[in-house]
């Protein structure tokens, strides 16, 4: 039984496709066989983040053009077995995207045993992200802690309930998570970023997980190493317990009160 | 979202209602002689006064003139070869009924119905690109929704009252032609009396909106009044009295 899971958020730059990484990664690390397919045709990020971006031969848009099949376009992770990246397509624009093409590329991947397929989907409400929300069994629904990516958000869940196969044909609902990534505690105490509450008072959907802000998401970016295999890292352990917490575990929120103020702050009080 | 019909939707064509600017040329009598007369001594001097408008023949007056008795037969041919002349384009009669209809049929022009409000609007729903919510078809009594409206999401309660057991996001519209109820926050737009209703009102258990509207006068969130019941139970209502039309907020106790 294979579970398609998306990665949106409706606003840009709020961490869909490190979650996308680190969430496959982490699923994969479970023990799950996972596919993570890049639908941001035209802006392909994930195989960077993914580091495997020297070894993109075919990719999603060659795949449902028939230009060449699952096996040669699935790329093994280099940190996972049980991971394969699909990526995007460079040169290619969304609407290369049709849903009997995507529809033909999951059941594909369905029909060669993935239990996972993560699907990083792009910024916006267009095809891109319409394509990659909808086939989905569930969604995890990025956020950042401040007003715009609220809304956003907020607009996402609306199709994700009106829009998606599901919706239309009247069956099960999407199963919406809400994650919430760039967190940072400190700026939430000073009253720059919306805390928690704040933001579950206005999307009302269950919080998966709370991934902190940290220098350690720009570097392993950069290094092509998925977020959640830096060791010792905050965020590492924020996503594997997202993940944990998605397989059906209870895990207590984590670095969601780690804000200590500093010695002449406790000394002297301030606001 | 045309993405989630793009399936269905074919490439070459596109079936929308539309309303669409038209002249109406009302048609007092049958006789053609006058007719011709008195177009040739109102856009005479000015024959390229019309460019080629489509042009609906109203022939409601000469309908009930001959419910009286005195029916006139309409030379169609005739007529359309005076309106060509004007540079007036006819395409349909109004108003019509069965020989009347029938002879202007053979002359080329078909009969233009009524616009019926329901049906317009039906078709209006299916090509609107936002979500709807729509109703059912018996407009009876409110029309109760229990899902949060999300951004971009809009519902429209036609004839009659809407009550939200959920919350009402901002970016979400609700709209109703009679009161709106909303038993959670209301933190989008609300409009209730959308069709002239000054009675109608919007209740909140949380009134934080975007905007309110009630029978086309609105206040927007930040209106003075409506920041000091931000987020409290609370009802709005049009008065009129001395002092103009004005929306007052009151709490609900």
């Amino acid at each position: 039984m294979t579970r398609t899971v998306v990665v949106t958020s409706g606003k840009g730059g709020v961490g869909k496709t490190t979650t996308s990484a680190s969430f496959a990664s982490g699923l994969a690390l479970r023990g799950h066989k996972t596919a993570v397919i890049d639908f941001d045709v035209g802006l392909r990020n994930l195989d960077l983040i993914m580091g495997c971006e020297r070894r993109v031969v075919y990719d999603l848009v060659n795949v449902i053009n028939g230009e060449a099949n699952l096996h040669q376009a699935l790329i093994k992770d280099k940190h996972c077995e049980n991971l394969s990246v699909l990526a995007a397509s460079q040169t290619r624009d969304k609407e290369a995207l049709t849903k009997e093409g995507v529809e033909k590329v999951l059941g594909g991947l369905s029909e060669l045993g993935f239990e996972y397929i993560v699907c990083d989907s792009p910024a916006g409400i267009e095809t891109g992200a319409m394509m990659a929300m909808h086939f989905a069994d569930e969604a995890l629904v990025v956020t950042n802690p401040e007003v715009s990516s609220v809304r956003d958000s907020d607009r996402i869940l609306g199709m994700l309930a009106s829009k998606t196969k599901r919706a239309i044909e009247g069956g099960e609902p999407v199963k919406e998570h809400l994650l919430i990534t760039r967190y940072s505690t400190q700026r939430v105490h000073q009253g720059e970023m919306l805390s928690l509450d704040d933001i579950q008072d206005i999307l009302r959907i269950k919080l998966l997980g709370v991934i902190p802000e940290s220098e350690a998401v720009l570097q392993s970016s950069n290094q092509g190493v998925p977020a959640v295999h830096m060791k010792g890292a905050d965020v590492s352990e924020a996503y594997k317990d997202t993940v944990d917490r998605f397989l059906g575990e209870e895990k207590p929120l984590r670095f969601v009160n780690g804000y200590k103020p500093g010695f002449f702050k406790r000394l002297f009080g301030g606001n | 979202m045309t993405i989630a019909v793009q399936g269905v939707t074919p490439d070459t064509f596109e079936i929308k209602s539309a309303t669409l600017p038209l002249v109406a040329l009302v048609l007092k009598s049958a006789d053609l002689g006058a007719l011709a007369r008195e177009l040739e001594a109102r856009f005479g001097d000015i024959p390229d006064f019309f460019d080629h408008d489509a042009l609906v023949v109203d022939l409601s007056r000469v309908e009930s003139e001959a419910q009286w008795g005195e029916h006139q037969a309409v030379d169609f041919p005739a007529l359309l070869e005076l309106l060509w002349k004007y540079r007036l384009a006819p395409v349909a009669v109004h108003g019509a009924r069965n020989e009347l209809a029938a002879v202007a049929k053979a002359a080329g022009l078909f009969p233009a119905p009524d616009a019926r409000i329901g049906t317009a609007a039906a078709r209006e729903a299916n090509a609107e690109v936002v979500q709807k919510v729509v109703e059912p078809e018996a407009a009876t009594g409110a029309l109760v929704i229990d899902k949060p409206l999300r951004s971009g999401q809009q519902v429209y309660a036609r004839g009659r009252d809407l009550v939200m057991l959920a919350m009402v996001n901002p970016g979400a519209e609700v709209i109703a032609d009679g009161h709106i109820h909303v038993y959670a926050p209301l933190r989008g737009r609300a409009i209730a009396g959308a069709r002239g209703n000054a009675d109608a009102r919007i209740f909140a258990l949380g009134m934080e909106p975007e905007l309110i509207s009630i029978a086309g006068l609105y206040r927007t969130g930040e209106t003075p009044q409506l920041a000091a019941i931000r987020g409290k139970p609370t009802q709005v209502r049009l008065v009129s009295d001395a002092e103009g039309n004005r929306l007052v907020f009151d709490p609900l106790k």
